[in-house]
C-alpha cells in the first residue's frame, strides 16, 4: 500500500517529464513549523494525464505550485525536461512559465475585460508568440468555442469559461499543463465534457497534464492517481476507476 | 455599531492613507492662509502702532473743502514755522517738531532718475515717530536714510553712496546711514523717500512748512489732553500716537484682507477637489466592502445604522485628517510669515499668530467636506441588499451601471447651454458682466463634463486606445482596464481637471493679453524706443492757460543749470532763452496738465543721429473748456515728423486715417459723439476756435485718443507749445541694436529726469511680470494638481487591490513584474492625460472666451510651450501615481493571491 516513490512499472514507458526529488516545503506560522511537504519524490511522464489527490491540507495544492515554479520549496530539486528549476530567478521563472508551462486553475481563470479568444491568445501575446493558426483552429473545435470567441466571460457559463481556460493552456503546447481543481467549480456535466478534453488532449495531443482534485469522478479520468497526506506521496493507483479512488481516499482520511 | 465602525477604520487603515493626505493638504492650506494673513496683519499692526505710540499726539494739516481750477481737490498747505512755535509754547507739550516734504531726484545706479515720480523727500526732528530700522537717521549735511523699499529697488545699503539732484539740477553726493520702514503709507510707499538731516532740506527740496507735527505731551498730561491742546492751535482734528497708530492699521489690514481672500480662493479650490477625491475613495470602498455590509444586514444592522456607520468612519477620518492639516497649516503659515512676507513688501516681525478661528475653520471644513462628500457612498451602502453577502463575488457588479441616456441628455444640454453661453458673450460689448457670463458658461460645461465623465473616458479610450494597443500587451491590458469602471475612473480623472482647466485658462489668457500688447505695438505704433520726462517735482503746476507761458527754459544750455525752483521765477532762471517766465521748470512742463516734456535739445540730438531712422515727436494739450465733450477735458495731440496712417495705426470705425492734414482732425469715439466724417468738429483752442472737418474717427482703447490734428494745425493753434511730450524713436535699417541704444542714452546724458523706454525692454519687462504672476497662479493651484494626483493614485490602489486575484493570473501566465508595473503606469499615466487632456481643452475654450470678453480686440494665442508642459507634468503625475499601487501590485505572492478568495 505505502508506495513511496514511483515504479518504471508504469504503462506509459515515455522519459519523464516533470521531476521532483525530496521536495520539503515549511512554513512559519508564529514559532510553529508546518511540513506542508515532506520529502515529496515524484516524476510525471510525457502524454500521462496524472491526478494528485489528497484531504484537505494534505499539500497538493502546494505541492503543484512548487512543480509549476509558482513557489519556491524549502529543499529538494523540480526539473522542467533538463532544466533545473528550483533556484530559478523570478524573471527566469516568469518566462518559464510563460514559455513552457500552461495553467488551468478552478475559478478566475479569465480576465474579465478580454473576450474568449483574446484570453486564450493572451499568452501567446505576452510572449510575442506567433499562433499556430491549424492548432488554434483544431483546439477550438473540439472545445466548441467557435461561435463563443468574441464574448466576454461574464457572457458564458461557467463550464464555457473553464473550456476557454483549458484551449488556453493547451494552444502552445506546453510541456506541461497544470490543472488546479478545474471542475471545482462546476456542475457535474460540463464537469465532465472539461475531463473528457483534457483526457483526449492527453491522449491525441500527448500532453502531459497535471491535475490536483478531491472529487473521485474527476480523477477517475486519468491515467494515473497519486495520493498525499501530510505533506507525504503515500499512495499510487494507475488505470483508476472513481470506487477505487474512493475507497483509497476514505482509507487515507480515517 | 460604532465599536464595528472604529474596527473597520482601524483594519483599512492603509486605505485611507491617500485620502487622510488629500484633506490634509486642503486643509493645511486653508488653515496656512489664514495664519499668513494673521501674522501679517499683526505684524504690519505691530510696526504701525508701535513707531505711532512712540509720540502722543500727531497733528497732519487738513485742505479746505472744494476744487482748484483743473478740478483737483485742494492740496492741504502745510503746518508754518508759527504754527509749531505756537505749539511748543503749549503747557501740555513738552517737546514737538515737525516733518518736511518735499521731493527730490534720486539717481540709480546707472545714473537715471530713480521711478516714474521722484520719491518723497522728507526730514523730521527730534521728536518723531519714525525711527531707523537699520543703521541711523541722516545728521549732517552729507547724509541720508532711503525708505527700505527704495533701498530694495535700487539696490542700495547702508553705507552706499547715493546721487540726489538739488533744486539746480546738481549732482549731490550723499553717504547712506540708514533705513527707514515707512510701512504701508501710501504717499511713501509709490515712489518711495528719501530723509535728509532737518537741516538739508530745505536746500535740497525747496520745501517749507510742515506736513505733519509729532507731539511729546508734558509730565503728567495725557496724550488725549496733548491732542486736543494741539488742536485748539491748528485748528484741525488732532490724532493721539494710539489712535493714528490704529487708522493706519485699519488701511493695511484692507491689504491683508485682500490677499487673505485671494489666497482663500485658491483654499477653496484645493478643497473642492479633495471633496472629489474623499468621494471617490468612499465609494470605491463601499462597493469594495459590499459583503461586509451585507453581512452586517444579515444579523441585523438597520439601513440608518449602516449609512451612521458609513459617516462615522467618514467623519473620523475627516477628523483626524483635519487635525493634522491644522497642524501642518500652522507651520506652512509660519514659514510663509517668515520667508513669504518680502513678497509682499513687508517685514514680518510679529509672531506667529494662531487665532482660534484658524484652527476651527481648518477642523470645520476638512471634516465636513469629508463627511458631504461621504454622503452619496454612504446613502448607496443602505441599498445593499443583505443577500449579498452570499455571493461569492467580492466586487459588486452591479454598482456600475451603464451610461443612461438621461445622462446622456443631460450631459448635452449642459453642453449646449455652455456654448449659448459663450456666443452669447461674444456679442455683448467687452465689459465684466461678460466675464461673468463665461464663468457662468464654464460651470456649466464643466458639469457637463462630470456628467458625460464616463462616457467620455471610455470614448477618448477607444481612441487613443488604438495605437496603445500595439505597444505590447501591457498597454493592451492596461486600455481595457481603463474602461472597466468609467465611472470611478471619471471620478479620478474629473479631480485632475479641475486644475488643469483653470491653469490652462489662466496661462491662454495670460498669454493672449501678452500677444495682443505686443502686436498692438508692433503694428499701431512700431518703435523703439520711447523717451518721456519724469514727473516734475513740484507736481502739477497751478498757472493758468491764459497767462500764455512761454516754456521757461531748455532751449539753449545745459538743463542741469535751469532751475528747479518755482514759484520763485526771479532767482535761479536761466536768463537765457527765458522770454517771460511765471513758474519755470527744470526742463519742460506742460503748463495745463503739469506733464513733463522732452527737452528740444535732446530730440535736436536724436534727430542728428544717423542710427536713428526717424524721431517723431508727440506734442499734445488739454483742453478744460469744452462743452461737447461735456466738460470732459479734450485731448488734443499732434504728431511731427510721422504719418498718421502710416507710423501710427489704428482700428477705424470711421474714414481715413491717411486723410488727416491741415484744416482735419481724426477723433477716438469717446470724443466724437454726434459727429461723423465730413461734418466739422470745434477744438477750442486759447488762441481761437479751430473748425476742422473730421478725417477719421478710430476706435478707443487704442494709440490714438482725443483729437489728433495736423502739426501745422497745431504749431498754429498752440504756439506756446514747443516741446514734446513724447519721442518715439524708430532705428535705421539694419543698426546696431547696441550702438543704436548708446546713441539713445548718450543723447539724454545730460538730463537724468528724461526717462528711455525701450519698447523691446519693455516687453521683457511686460512679459516677466505676466510670467511672475503665471507662476504665482501655478503654484497656488498647483496644490489642487496634487491632491488630484493623490486621488489618482488612491483609485489606482484600491483597484489594484480588487484585481489581487487577476494580478496573479498574470503572473501566473507568464508576464513579468515589470510588465505587470508598466500595465498600471500606463493606466494611470492614460487617466491622468485625459483628465488633463480635457481639462486643456476647457481652459482654452473659456480662456480665450473670457479673455475676449474683457479686452476687446484680443490677440489668441495658445502657449504651446505651457501646454506641452502641462502634458509632461500630466503623464509625470500618472507614473507618480501609480509607482506605490504597481509596486504593491508586483510584489504580492501568485500563491497567495490565488489561494485567497
Amino acid at each position: 500500500m505505502t508506495e513511496s516513490a514511483v515504479k518504471p512499472t508504469s504503462p506509459v514507458q515515455a522519459p519523464p517529464v516533470v521531476v521532483a526529488r525530496g521536495l520539503t516545503k515549511i512554513y512559519d506560522t508564529g514559532g510553529s513549523q508546518v511540513h506542508a511537504l515532506a520529502g515529496v519524490d515524484v516524476e510525471f511522464h510525457r502524454g500521462a494525464f496524472t491526478a494528485i489527490m489528497g484531504p484537505s491540507g494534505s499539500g497538493k495544492s502546494t505541492l503543484m505550485h512548487c512543480l509549476a515554479g509558482l513557489d519556491v520549496p524549502t529543499s529538494g530539486t523540480v526539473h522542467l525536461g533538463r532544466t533545473q528549476i528550483t533556484g530559478m530567478r523570478d524573471g527566469d521563472l516568469t518566462l518559464l512559465r510563460r514559455d513552457r508551462i500552461g495553467f488551468i486553475f478552478q475559478s478566475f481563470n479569465l480576465l474579465p475585460m478580454l473576450t474568449a479568444e483574446q484570453n486564450i491568445l493572451l499568452p501567446s501575446q505576452i510572449a510575442k508568440r506567433k499562433v499556430d493558426q491549424a492548432r488554434f483552429d483544431h483546439i477550438i473545435d473540439v472545445v466548441g468555442l467557435r461561435d463563443r470567441l468574441d464574448h466576454l466571460p461574464t457572457k458564458l457559463s461557467g463550464g464555457q469559461q473553464q473550456r476557454v481556460a483549458v484551449a488556453r493552456a493547451l494552444l502552445n503546447a506546453p510541456e506541461v499543463v497544470y490543472a488546479d481543481e478545474p471542475t471545482g467549480n462546476l456542475d457535474s456535466r460540463s464537469g465532465a465534457e472539461v475531463l473528457a478534453f483534457l483526457r483526449d488532449s492527453a491522449k491525441d495531443l500527448n500532453q502531459t497534464i497535471v491535475m490536483v482534485t478531491h472529487d473521485p469522478v474527476a480523477a477517475s479520468y486519468a491515467d494515473r492517481v497519486v495520493f498525499l497526506r501530510d505533506g507525504s506521496l503515500v499512495d499510487e493507483v494507475h488505470a483508476p476507476t472513481a470506487e477505487v479512488v474512493s475507497e483509497r481516499l476514505l482509507k487515507l482520511e480515517a | 455599531m460604532l465599536r464595528t465602525t472604529l474596527a473597520g477604520l482601524r483594519l483599512h487603515k492603509s486605505r485611507y492613507v491617500t485620502t487622510v493626505l488629500a484633506i490634509l493638504l486642503g486643509v493645511m492650506f486653508v488653515s496656512g492662509t489664514l495664519v499668513f494673513a494673521d501674522t501679517l496683519k499683526a505684524s504690519y499692526e505691530k510696526s504701525v502702532m508701535g513707531s505711532a505710540t512712540s509720540v502722543d499726539a500727531i497733528a497732519v494739516p487738513e485742505a479746505e473743502e472744494g476744487v482748484d481750477e483743473d478740478g483737483f481737490a485742494l492740496e492741504p498747505v502745510p503746518f508754518d514755522d508759527a504754527t509749531l512755535d505756537d505749539i511748543r509754547a503749549l503747557p501740555q507739550i513738552s517737546e514737538a517738531d515737525g516733518l518736511v516734504r518735499g521731493e527730490a531726484v534720486l539717481l540709480d545706479a546707472e545714473g537715471r532718475a530713480f521711478g516714474f515720480v521722484p520719491p518723497a523727500a522728507v526730514a523730521f526732528g527730534e521728536t518723531t515717530r519714525f525711527s531707523a530700522s537699520e543703521g541711523e537717521l541722516p545728521d549732517a549735511a552729507d547724509e541720508i536714510a532711503l525708505a527700505t523699499s527704495t533701498a530694495d529697488q535700487t539696490g542700495f545699503g547702508v553705507g552706499d553712496t547715493v546721487t540726489v539732484l538739488d533744486p539746480e539740477q546738481e549732482k549731490r553726493e550723499f553717504t547712506v546711514t540708514g533705513l527707514v520702514n515707512f510701512g504701508v503709507d501710501g504717499s511713501y510707499s509709490f515712489g518711495g523717500a528719501v530723509v535728509f538731516a532737518p537741516d538739508t532740506i530745505q536746500e535740497m527740496t525747496g520745501a517749507t512748512g510742515y506736513s505733519e507735527i509729532n507731539v511729546r505731551a508734558a509730565e503728567g498730561t495725557s496724550a488725549e489732553e496733548s491732542a486736543t491742546a494741539v488742536a485748539t492751535v491748528t485748528g484741525t482734528e488732532v490724532l493721539t500716537g494710539a489712535a493714528f497708530g490704529e487708522e493706519m492699521a485699519e488701511s493695511a489690514g484692507a491689504q491683508t484682507e485682500m490677499l487673505r481672500v485671494a489666497l482663500l480662493l485658491f483654499g477653496v479650490i484645493a478643497m473642492f477637489v479633495a471633496g472629489i477625491v474623499i468621494y471617490n475613495t468612499f465609494a470605491i470602498l463601499i462597493a469594495q466592502r459590499q459583503r461586509e455590509l451585507a453581512l452586517l444586514r444579515c444579523v441585523g444592522a438597520k439601513r440608518g445604522q449602516v449609512f451612521r456607520s458609513v459617516l462615522g468612519e467618514s467623519f473620523v477620518v475627516g477628523l483626524v485628517a483635519s487635525a493634522l492639516g491644522v497642524l501642518a497649516g500652522v507651520g506652512v503659515g509660519a514659514l510663509g510669515a517668515r520667508f513669504g512676507g518680502q513678497l509682499v513688501n513687508s517685514d514680518v516681525t510679529a509672531a506667529v499668530v494662531v487665532s482660534p478661528t484658524a484652527v476651527i475653520v481648518g477642523l470645520l471644513v476638512g471634516t465636513l467636506m469629508t463627511v458631504f462628500s461621504a454622503l452619496v457612498p454612504a446613502a448607496r451602502a443602505t441599498r445593499v441588499a443583505p443577500l449579498a453577502a452570499l455571493r461569492t463575488s467580492a466586487t459588486a457588479s452591479g454598482l456600475e451601471k451603464g451610461t443612461g441616456w438621461v445622462r446622456v441628455a443631460f450631459g448635452l444640454l449642459a453642453f449646449g447651454a455652455s456654448a449659448a453661453l459663450v456666443v452669447l458673450s461674444r456679442s455683448m460689448s467687452p465689459d465684466p458682466n461678460g466675464l461673468f457670463v463665461v464663468t457662468g458658461a464654464a460651470l456649466i460645461a464643466f458639469v457637463g463634463v462630470v456628467v458625460l465623465g464616463p462616457l467620455l473616458v471610455r470614448g477618448i479610450v477607444r481612441v487613443v486606445g488604438v495605437p496603445l494597443r500595439r505597444l505590447g500587451v501591457p498597454s493592451m491590458l492596461a486600455v481595457d482596464n481603463s474602461t472597466r469602471s468609467p465611472r470611478r475612473a471619471a471620478t479620478a480623472m474629473i479631480a485632475l481637471t479641475v486644475g488643469a482647466t483653470l491653469i490652462t485658462g489662466y496661462s491662454v489668457i495670460s498669454s493672449s493679453f501678452e500677444t495682443t500688447l505686443t502686436e498692438q505695438l508692433d503694428e499701431q505704433f512700431p518703435v523703439d524706443y520711447q523717451i518721456s520726462a519724469q514727473y516734475a517735482p513740484e507736481g502739477p503746476n497751478a498757472a493758468a492757460p491764459e497767462e500764455g507761458v512761454e516754456e521757461g527754459v531748455a532751449e539753449e544750455g545745459d538743463l542741469s543749470e535751469a532751475s528747479l525752483e518755482d514759484g520763485a521765477p526771479e532767482e535761479g532762471a536761466p536768463e537765457n532763452g527765458a522770454v517771460e517766465e511765471t513758474a519755470v521748470e527744470d526742463a519742460a512742463v506742460d503748463e495745463e496738465s503739469g506733464d513733463p516734456l522732452v527737452p528740444s535739445e535732446v530730440q535736436e540730438k536724436l534727430a542728428a543721429s544717423p542710427l536713428l531712422d526717424r524721431v517723431m515727436s508727440e506734442r499734445s494739450t488739454y483742453l478744460e473748456d469744452d462743452l461737447a465733450t461735456g466738460g470732459m477735458a479734450l485731448p488734443v495731440t499732434a504728431y511731427y515728423d510721422a504719418e498718421v496712417g502710416t507710423d501710427i495705426k489704428g482700428e477705424t470705425v470711421e474714414g481715413d486715417l491717411a486723410d488727416l492734414e491741415s484744416g482735419t482732425v481724426v477723433l477716438s469715439e469717446t470724443y466724437a459723439e454726434g459727429v461723423g466724417v465730413g461734418d466739422t468738429f470745434t477744438v477750442p483752442a486759447p488762441s481761437g476756435d479751430l473748425d476742422l472737418e473730421v478725417a477719421a474717427i478710430v476706435a478707443d482703447g487704442a494709440t490714438l485718443w482725443g483729437a489728433i490734428i495736423a502739426p501745422e494745425d497745431f504749431t498754429a493753434a498752440f504756439p506756446e507749445i514747443t516741446e514734446s511730450r513724447y519721442l518715439h524713436l524708430r532705428a535705421a535699417d539694419g543698426a546696431d541694436a547696441a550702438e543704436v541704444r548708446e546713441a539713445v542714452y548718450t543723447a539724454v546724458d545730460d538730463y537724468p529726469m528724461v526717462q528711455v523706454m525701450s519698447v523691446a525692454e519693455m516687453k521683457n519687462q511686460f512679459s516677466e511680470m505676466m510670467d511672475i504672476a503665471f507662476y504665482t497662479i501655478a503654484a497656488m493651484l498647483g496644490l489642487a494638481i496634487i491632491i488630484a494626483v493623490f486621488g489618482i493614485s488612491n483609485t489606482m490602489a484600491l483597484s489594484v487591490l480588487e484585481r489581487t486575484r487577476e494580478s496573479a493570473l498574470l503572473r501566473a501566465l507568464g508576464l513579468a513584474k515589470g510588465q505587470l508595473r508598466r500595465m498600471l503606469s500606463v493606466e494611470a499615466v492614460l487617466l491622468c492625460l485625459i483628465g488633463a487632456g480635457i481639462g486643456i481643452a476647457l481652459g482654452v475654450l473659456f480662456g480665450w472666451a473670457a479673455g475676449a470678453a474683457v479686452l476687446p480686440g484680443l490677440v489668441f494665442s495658445i502657449p504651446s510651450v505651457q501646454i506641452a508642459v502641462f502634458i509632461a507634468v500630466a503623464v509625470l503625475a500618472g507614473l507618480l501615481a501609480a509607482v506605490l499601487p504597481a509596486r504593491r501590485a508586483a510584489g504580492t505572492s501568485i500563491t497567495g493571491a490565488l489561494a485567497s478568495e
